[in-house]
């Protein structure tokens, strides 16, 4: 009997093929949770064992961060320090006779309440980030164990982060306000015109408002009553209209309010 | 008769592999990985962040075999996917994809000279996110803003091709050559 094949290449051709049914195992096991749209046991494992070490390098790197910051602003920090005091002071005095306009006005009262009113929020730090930038979306420290759900709103204190998408025993993911996926309802808060807040990867598109809304560059924009937000949490402001020819919308581009490069403490709303 | 080979105690393999330990590559990868996920986006260029995971699968691919290279990219794109948002499997059969190439072109003129291994890193970044696309489209899922992506793409592709220029450069041991770089 003539024997094709040697002793070294059938190892070869038997690792090659287990490490192909290896690595088919690991994507139908990732293919197959993506169409379930629940999270598989690879991802909840990989994610809580890593979460761990990225909470670690995000304060590390935050530290690290904060002390570069300090060391070279301090030649301006005191010359900054006695404009701030004056500044302050002009501050309060305009913060007492705004706090009366917001009692007059409904959205950003809410807004007010919401952020001061939310005792059940859970408070939460982002660790983490899409490793490819290919979505915008941050791992936050806490997950189910914590209350955590899917769909929740996530603010911060200048308005709207985003909603959690993913939820593991000790963190979860949260789908930024920026991502083109993301979708939230919308009122522009001057005319209460309605319409769909959607991702640019770096700003908002405000969507399918309608051609009769007066839009103009500062308007305030902020969400409907939805699934994830209660209405009047501020989502930014209206930096460009468009009008397209024989369109039966018109798209307004947003600043979000939210410094979403510097995302830090958010507060995720009960859900 | 038999063409079974048989190994001569004098004549030593005329490539000689030298992959390091699994312990010390798993954990590098580890530590890779959780760079990729929290320091990377702190450095993206025009929204490209650099492709550390993807540099130590290739790495490692050239530096074992196709088995090696598949492996570790199956499991270093796994990782990605559960960190990242709703990919699926789509970094991990990527991955997988440039490791086994990678592995392929192991101890082959690419992995002798700087002058080709740079390019590739910048055309293995092209393929994954192209492999990357096909998957996430088989998966049923929208290629939302696709000539963002396709910016991004080329940012990191040149990202990668600077990196690994200067990690050939400047860190003799990250060499995959086994005759010395030319």
């Amino acid at each position: 009997m003539v024997s094709i094949f040697t002793d070294r290449d059938e190892r070869k051709l038997f690792a090659v093929i287990g490490a192909v049914i290896v690595a088919a195992a690991i994507a139908l096991i990732q293919i197959d949770a993506a169409r379930s749209g629940k999270s598989s046991f690879l991802n909840s494992a990989l994610a809580t064992a890593i979460g761990f070490f990225q909470t670690g390098a995000s304060s590390g790197l935050d530290t690290a961060r904060d002390a570069v910051g300090s060391l070279l602003q301090a030649p301006h920090l005191i010359h900054d320090n006695a404009a701030l005091e004056a500044r302050n002071r002009a501050l309060e005095a305009e913060n007492a006779s705004l706090r009366e306009a917001i009692s007059q006005q409904p959205d950003v009262a809410a807004i007010a309440r919401t952020l001061q009113a939310e005792p059940n929020g859970i408070v939460a730090g982002t660790i983490g980030f899409d490793p490819e930038n290919q979505s915008r979306i941050v791992t936050i420290d806490k997950g189910w164990q914590a209350g955590v759900r899917l769909d929740a709103g996530v603010i911060d204190e200048d308005g709207v982060v985003g909603r959690i998408v993913g939820v593991e025993p000790f963190t979860s993911k949260v789908l930024l306000l920026t991502d083109a996926e993301s979708k939230v309802p919308a009122v522009v808060q001057r005319g209460r015109w309605w319409g769909i807040a959607t991702g640019t990867n770096t700003r908002v598109q405000l969507q399918y408002v309608s051609q009769d809304a007066q839009l103009k560059p500062g308007d305030v924009v902020v969400t409907g009553e939805g699934r994830s937000f209660h209405a009047g949490l501020p989502i930014g402001r209206v930096v460009q209209v468009f009008h397209p020819e024989g369109a039966l919308y018109q798209t307004a581009l947003v600043e979000p309010t939210v410094a979403f490069g510097h995302l830090g403490r958010v507060l995720v709303l009960p859900h | 008769m038999s063409f079974r080979t048989r190994t001569s105690p004098t004549a030593p393999p005329a490539a000689l592999f030298d992959p390091p330990a699994w312990w010390k590559v798993a954990l590098v990868l580890f530590a890779v990985v959780i760079a990729q996920s929290t320091i990377a986006p702190h450095v993206a260029l025009r929204g490209a962040v650099p492709g550390l995971v993807l540099l130590l699968v290739l790495w490692y691919g050239f530096r074992t075999d196709v088995v090696g290279g598949l492996l570790l990219g199956a499991i270093a794109g796994a990782c990605e996917d559960a960190l990242a948002g709703p990919s699926g499997a789509g970094w991990t059969v990527s991955t997988a994809i440039v490791g086994a190439l990678a592995g392929r072109s192991a101890g082959t003129f690419i992995s002798e000279s700087r002058t080709w291994l740079v390019p590739y890193v910048a055309l293995a970044t092209i393929v994954r996110y192209g492999v990357y696309a096909i998957v996430t489209r088989a998966e049923g899922q929208p290629i939302v803003l696709p000539t963002m992506h396709a910016h991004e793409m080329l940012w990191q592709a040149l990202y990668n091709a600077v990196l690994a220029f200067a990690l050939l450069t400047f860190v003799p041991k990250t060499g995959v050559s086994r005759v010395g770089l030319r």
